[in-house]
């Protein structure tokens, strides 16, 4: 009977950790780690409620909630993307919910279902030792100078490059947006996957620009020493709120509401600030560029998404493939 | 299904017992998920309980004609690495097994390293070498970034990663075929060579073939090298189209359950070719007796055959391990290769636990050791089972210890949600650790299947009959008899368990209970949020420390280890 041994330790690996995560606030976000970390840390030291948290990117959260739709676990959800939040409501699976906290907060960034935790834009990066000059618009990548040092998000994988795409349609207009996006292709541009993906080459210098690179995340880089710029474009750029919302299925909806009550306080904007986003509330003071000082592009964002499909489909074909 | 297997047994003994209790773990650990991917591809509304528009997806899907592309190039894929791994991989396992190389043990060692370091990160670091700028320019000037960003550096770079399996398949086969039978061979005059053609290398068939297999599944299921190099090199596959479904807003499930089938019956159909080949003759090559493998001496020929195998060890360890290194001790990217830059700060963040590293770390080790004891439990059993066992349906439990090989590990995790995350289960498996312990022992458990039956299929009955006959029951016989013969390959299976499950990143990252990390999970998440150098400081960490308990094992258990060989 010695091969059983094993199976019956496997059975008991299986049994005991079920009983370990009971009566913990359950928060799926996708975003800075270290931010729902901290969150998560100061929420527990404030209201010893403890929070169980599973970090990821948009997608894979996304996946989660809608495998998870027989047996929903998580409480709160922060995505990364303003049209998910936007789904998950019309869908009917979220809590109605305005916090107290929220009041500074300006009306584009709350719903009755979800507010943001904080707003990254987009811009362009640029890797200070490459040999090509900084450019100052997003039109200047078409510039042979720029041939082959060019690399983008993948729209179709980084909601905040689809953002990106669906504003400058709205700025420029259908025909001159495709007609930039096949001068950047044609010049040799790549679009080699989500954020990070795009990003790295330029920090290595295999590439010199990202064209639309979420923010914050270069702004990070930046601090810590990598010889990078990040620039917004005088034209005009868009920005990508982060909602977080609450899911009606929740067994600890108190709980969840005092959660997003504590990310929306002064102490919890201050920790969304320290990560180079934007915080929601407007008098929170930002270590970056804030709203006011960015020209941003209006977007009709529900329009926008209607013809997700079509504009995707135009992105591809633009870029040749 | 369970029913009708317990009546075509021929009694219940102890053997019937232990194959009934295996055949439902391989149903609960495998079936159940891939039932659950099977029925959210029929029924798009799965997963909200609805039923409605059955089969409504496959036409779409199907007569897309980006399918057509994506399936082509997935083939094109597998085919380039199964041929390129037999050209590298069976050459060096040959030599080890029938010739003194120098220094034999050591090279097992170092080729199962490959295995330690995942996929991505292995891209992402021949990335960093040899794109323009990268390590490799900085150093010597030279860069090779339009080599790398194609179809044949897709390939190269996959190769290294998968070809290990066919190393130690093929050496470890190749030396319990042994030196006896063309030992034999010789003394009836043939040459060294014709032995080898004739005796040894056919013998070895099973072996070989199913290590084949394992990589054409492994190649055609990897996302990580197709995602990091493949956007570059503008070269999508089934799999890359799956995540994509997966990950990209808005979620499509259902779709990415049908384009998952597809790639099921892609590796079903490579199943039935390898099977076709095994089974149209016997292999039985072990009777019992003693066999003292005498390997040839290399003479002359101990350096060439050395340098092959520096070569290799260069290329699949050296280089990814020293541009992980130059990432994890350098202070930023930008600022290169220079001793200003040189810096511990990636280090310091880990030590201070910073995103609970540390029990990342120790997560990861654990459930790579329990993954192993199931796997090689099971797969001792399965193997069994799959060649011994006169049972109807038999096939299909084989086909079933395949099938998680070649589904991706984001399909198996979806199931498994799909699967456990049920409110009418007695225990509540989902958002606790034992998730992650069912997706590696469904993902890995293909390896010691595969070991397991091909040692089994070269053992002759007559061993097991004999002890039946001087009256040992079932688990006497499979202990005492079964079990020391089939030690040597379903250990290095468990160890390829153990390291492959130390690393997993895709299922991971949708079962890992919500509070809970693992190695690869961490690293990812860094990469993700633009710190590279701390994840990359992590995967060095855990690529020693695996590196080092595989030391400390074979070094503790010198005589029972094959690795020590």
């Amino acid at each position: 009977m010695h091969a059983l041994k094993p199976l019956a330790l496997g059975a008991c690996l299986f049994a005991l950790p079920a009983l370990a995560t009971a009566s913990a606030l359950t928060v799926y976000s996708a975003g800075p780690g270290e931010l729902i970390e901290n969150l998560a840390a100061d929420f527990t030291e404030e209201t010893s409620i403890e929070v169980n948290i599973f970090q990821s990117t948009t997608g894979q959260v996304m996946a989660r909630l809608e495998s998870e739709q027989a047996n929903p676990l998580a409480d709160v959800v922060v995505s990364a993307s303003w049209d998910s939040a936007e789904a998950l409501y019309h869908q009917g699976l979220l809590h109605e919910y305005r916090s107290p906290n929220a009041e500074t907060v300006p009306d584009v960034l709350k719903t009755d279902h979800y507010v943001a935790q904080g707003v990254s834009a987009l811009a362009l990066v640029w890797n200070r030792n490459s040999d090509v000059p900084a450019p100052a618009d997003w039109s200047d990548l078409t510039d042979a100078i720029y041939r082959d040092q060019v690399t983008m998000p993948d729209p179709a994988q980084s909601g905040a490059a689809f953002e990106l795409i669906t504003g400058l349609l709205t700025a420029l207009g259908e025909e001159a947006t495709w007609t930039l996006m096949k001068g950047l292709a044609d010049n040799g541009m790549i679009v080699p996957g989500p954020n990070a993906r795009a990003l790295n080459p330029v920090l290595q210098g295999a590439k010199s620009v990202v064209f639309g690179a979420v923010d914050y995340i270069s702004l990070g880089q930046q601090a810590e020493g990598e010889a990078i710029e990040v620039l917004f474009p005088e034209s005009g750029t868009v920005i990508a709120p982060r909602p977080m919302m609450i899911l009606a299925s929740t067994a600890m909806p108190d709980e969840a509401e005092r959660f997003i009550d504590f990310v929306l306080s002064e102490q919890g904007q201050a920790r969304v600030a320290e990560s180079y986003l934007m915080p929601a509330r407007s008098d929170i003071e930002a270590l970056r560029p804030s709203l006011d000082e960015l020209t941003l592009i209006e977007v009709d964002i529900e329009a926008m998404n209607a013809q997700r499909d079509a504009i995707l489909g135009r992105f591809r074909e633009a870029m040749g493939n | 299904m369970a029913a009708r297997l317990t009546l075509r047994l021929p009694r219940v003994t102890g053997a019937g017992l232990v194959m009934l209790l295996t055949a439902a773990a391989l149903l609960l650990l495998v079936g159940l998920p891939l039932l659950y991917v099977v029925l959210q591809a029929i029924f798009p509304g799965w997963s909200r309980g609805e039923l409605s528009g059955a089969f409504g997806l496959f036409v779409p899907l199907l007569s897309d004609p980006a399918l057509l592309g994506l399936l082509g190039n997935t083939l094109r894929l597998g085919i380039a690495v199964v041929l390129a791994c037999t050209l590298v991989a069976i050459p060096l396992g040959a030599l080890r097994a029938l010739t003194r190389v120098p220094g034999g043990a050591v090279w097992d060692l170092i080729f199962l390293i490959p295995f330690m370091i995942p996929p991505y990160i292995a891209a992402l670091s021949w990335m960093l070498t040899l794109q323009a700028r990268g390590y490799s320019e900085q150093l010597t000037g030279l860069s090779a970034s339009d080599f790398l960003f194609s179809f044949s550096g897709i390939v190269f770079v996959m190769v290294l990663n998968v070809f290990p399996v066919v190393y130690f398949a093929v050496s470890r086969t190749m030396m319990s075929v042994g030196g006896r039978y063309a030992a034999a061979a010789r003394v009836c005059g043939a040459g060294p060579w014709r032995a080898f053609w004739r005796i040894t290398l056919p013998l070895s068939t099973p072996g070989i073939a199913a290590s084949l297999l394992l990589v054409f599944a492994l190649t055609i299921e990897e996302f990580g090298t197709p995602a990091t190099l493949g956007a570059q090199a503008g070269f999508p596959v089934l799999v890359t189209g799956i995540h994509e479904r997966f990950s990209d807003w808005p979620i499509d499930i259902p779709g990415a359950a049908v384009l998952s089938l597809l790639l099921v019956m892609l590796a079903m159909a490579a199943f039935y070719l390898q099977h076709w080949l095994v089974t149209r003759r016997s292999y039985v090559s072990q009777t019992g007796k003693p066999a003292l493998v005498e390997r040839a001496e290399l003479g002359p020929w101990k350096w060439p055959v050395l340098g092959v195998f520096t070569l290799v060890a260069l290329a699949a360890v050296a280089v990814p391990m020293l541009a992980v290194l130059a990432t994890a001790f350098t202070a930023t990217l930008s600022g290169g290769l220079s001793w200003e830059n040189l810096s511990l700060r990636h280090f310091e963040a880990l030590l201070a636990n910073r995103g609970g590293a540390l029990q990342a770390l120790s997560t990861s080790l654990g459930l790579a050791i329990g993954a192993a004891l199931i796997t090689g439990v099971l797969g001792a059993l399965v193997g069994y089972l799959a060649v011994r066992a006169r049972l109807r349906g038999k096939g299909l439990l084989d086909l079933l210890s395949l099938l998680p090989n070649t589904m991706p590990g984001i399909v198996v995790a979806v199931g498994l949600i799909l699967a456990w995350n049920q409110t009418w289960w007695p225990i509540q498996v989902y958002n606790t650790s034992a998730m992650l312990l069912l997706a590696y022992a469904c993902l890995l458990l293909p390896y010691p299947v595969r070991y397991a039956s091909a040692a089994f299929r070269q053992m002759g009955e007559s061993l097991e009959a004999a002890a039946r006959v001087c009256g040992a029951g079932f688990f006497t016989a499979f202990q005492r008899i079964l079990l020391p013969a089939l030690a040597p390959s379903l250990l290095v299976s468990m160890l390829l368990v153990f390291a492959i499950a130390s690393r997993e990143l895709v299922a991971s990252l949708m079962v890992a209970p919500a509070g809970m990390r693992t190695v690869s999970t961490f690293v990812f998440g860094q990469f993700e949020q633009g710190s590279p150098g701390v994840g990359m400081a992590m995967s060095a960490v855990a690529i020693f420390t695996t590196t080092a308990l595989l030391v400390a094992l074979t070094a503790f258990s010198r005589k029972r280890l094959p690795i020590a060989g």
